[in-house]
């Protein structure tokens, strides 16, 4: 695997290199191959970002795609340091939203295109009208259709969760139904359980881990 | 069965992400509504994925500014990796993955209607009417273009607009007919001011209208240089 994983690497570098060289004559019979390769990598990558919250992966991805958001970036918003809050932007949600990505439905590089095409029209907007909204994945949901499925998937998950919620240390269960059931934002439960914003963070991160714990028991 | 829809051209610039809020509503909503244009939308997306993503390639692969700019990716990549961004990033997400978004629905003369996804954010403001029209303002912030859901009881007439530009008029839910045709919720058209018919309604309407100033839309937010009586059918 992690053979096949560098042979892919090493075959886009001398893709580019020989493209530069204009000696494209082999390129061109093994393009496709290669492609399909590249396409195939990408996708085991978001895999390992969705099922193992893999850093490493995350920064293959990373490498790959944020020249490119780059370059977007600097022809549609038109200013260096805007690109680079889009490169950072697309690929923090690129890291919060793998589980969304479904590889039967879209090549990886067209749902990060997507991701980042929302992104930067909620960048323009407010560059431009001074609006802090952020619209885009109304108009494009990155999630595609199968609702019916999706909310089921969510009941079931939020059942499973809540079933878990009581077996949570005290602080930890008392931040998580804070902002999970009485829908508080984390600022809100700060200020109500008096602590510091980043005490409310840490103790949900160990609560969430838990729970992830929990529930991949249940699940297996 | 739809019978209007977004041309080509329109089609094209949403999935660039080129058009302004007001529009990209409309032909999302579309799209929601008509399978056929969601599936060249979709089409159209992985197209200017490869292409964005390739013209990209290019202008990354000459010179040394290359160099300069790697150096500044590598660093903000090392950032994220180690300041803890990717996982309050994913921490403060969580909540509202958890919490299933939900389509906006709003009342109107007793009647609940759920609107597209376009619209989940976007309905903020009373509905205000004289008679059987009534009208809910859109806040954009665009300055050029008013957008607004229009709703016209039963036996309603769809009050035409008095300036020079155009208007978008998409039927979101219930009939209208003028001389010329019936509509059916889906159907994407422009009414203008060369257009002297009044559409009536028998059962109803709720329609999401879009309004312009002349040649707004050869401004904005995207390169269009076409005004938008160009871009639909
Ligand atoms: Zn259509």
């Amino acid at each position: 695997m992690e053979n096949f994983q560098s042979q892919s690497v090493q075959n886009r570098y001398d893709k580019s290199m020989l493209s530069k060289n204009t000696k494209v004559i082999d390129t061109a019979m093994k393009s496709d191959d290669t492609d399909k390769n590249e396409a195939q990598y990408l996708a085991q990558l978001m895999e390992q970002v969705a099922n193992q919250r893999s850093k490493a992966a995350f920064a293959k991805l990373f490498a790959h795609f944020s020249p490119k958001i780059r370059a977007f970036g600097v022809q549609r918003l038109s200013q260096q340091g805007l690109a680079m809050d889009l490169v950072q932007e697309t690929m923090t949600r690129v890291w919060t939203k793998a589980h969304l990505y479904n590889a039967d439905k879209a090549a990886v590089s067209t749902w990060v295109f997507t991701v980042m095409r929302n992104q930067c029209f909620d960048m323009l907007r407010k560059v431009q009208n001074n609006r802090e909204d952020a619209f885009g994945d109304d108009i494009w949901p990155l999630f595609e259709s199968d609702e019916s499925d999706e909310t089921d998937n969510d009941f079931k998950l939020s059942a499973t969760l809540l079933k878990h919620v009581d077996d949570l240390p005290p602080l930890q269960k008392q931040v998580v139904q804070g902002i999970y059931m009485q829908e508080l934002t984390q600022q809100e439960l700060a200020d109500k359980l008096k602590v510091p914003i980043g005490t409310v963070k840490s103790r949900l991160r160990l609560g969430l881990e838990k729970l992830k714990g929990f529930m991949e028991k249940h699940y297996d | 069965m739809i019978k209007y829809h977004p041309n080509q051209d329109l089609l094209t610039l949403h999935a660039k992400g080129e058009l302004p809020l007001s529009l990209s509503i409309a032909v999302s909503a579309h799209c929601e509504l008509c399978p056929e244009c969601a599936e060249k939308v979709a089409a159209l997306t992985i197209a200017s994925s490869e292409e964005s993503f390739s013209l990209a390639q290019l202008s990354t692969d000459n010179g040394n500014m290359d160099e300069v700019l790697d150096t500044d990716l590598e660093a903000l990549l090392a950032d994220m990796m180690s300041d803890d961004t990717l996982e309050s990033a994913a921490i403060n997400l969580l909540p509202a993955e958890d919490t299933a978004p939900t389509r906006a629905v709003t009342n109107i003369k007793g009647q609940d209607y759920t609107l597209p996804w376009a619209f989940r954010q976007q309905i903020n403001n009373q509905w205000q009417g004289i008679g059987k029209v009534s009208r809910l303002r859109l806040e954009t912030g665009e300055a050029k273009a008013r957008a607004s859901l229009l709703h016209i009881a039963e036996n309603g007439e769809i009050p035409q607009h008095s300036h020079k530009g155009e208007e978008l008029t998409l039927l979101l839910a219930g009939e209208f007919s003028d001389e010329y045709n019936t509509y059916t919720a889906g159907d994407f058209m422009v009414l203008n001011s060369e257009h002297e018919h009044s559409p009536k309604t028998i059962e109803g309407c709720l329609c999401y209208t879009v309004v312009d100033a002349p040649l707004y839309f050869t401004k904005g937010i995207s390169k269009l240089l076409n005004p938008i009586g160009e871009l639909i059918y």
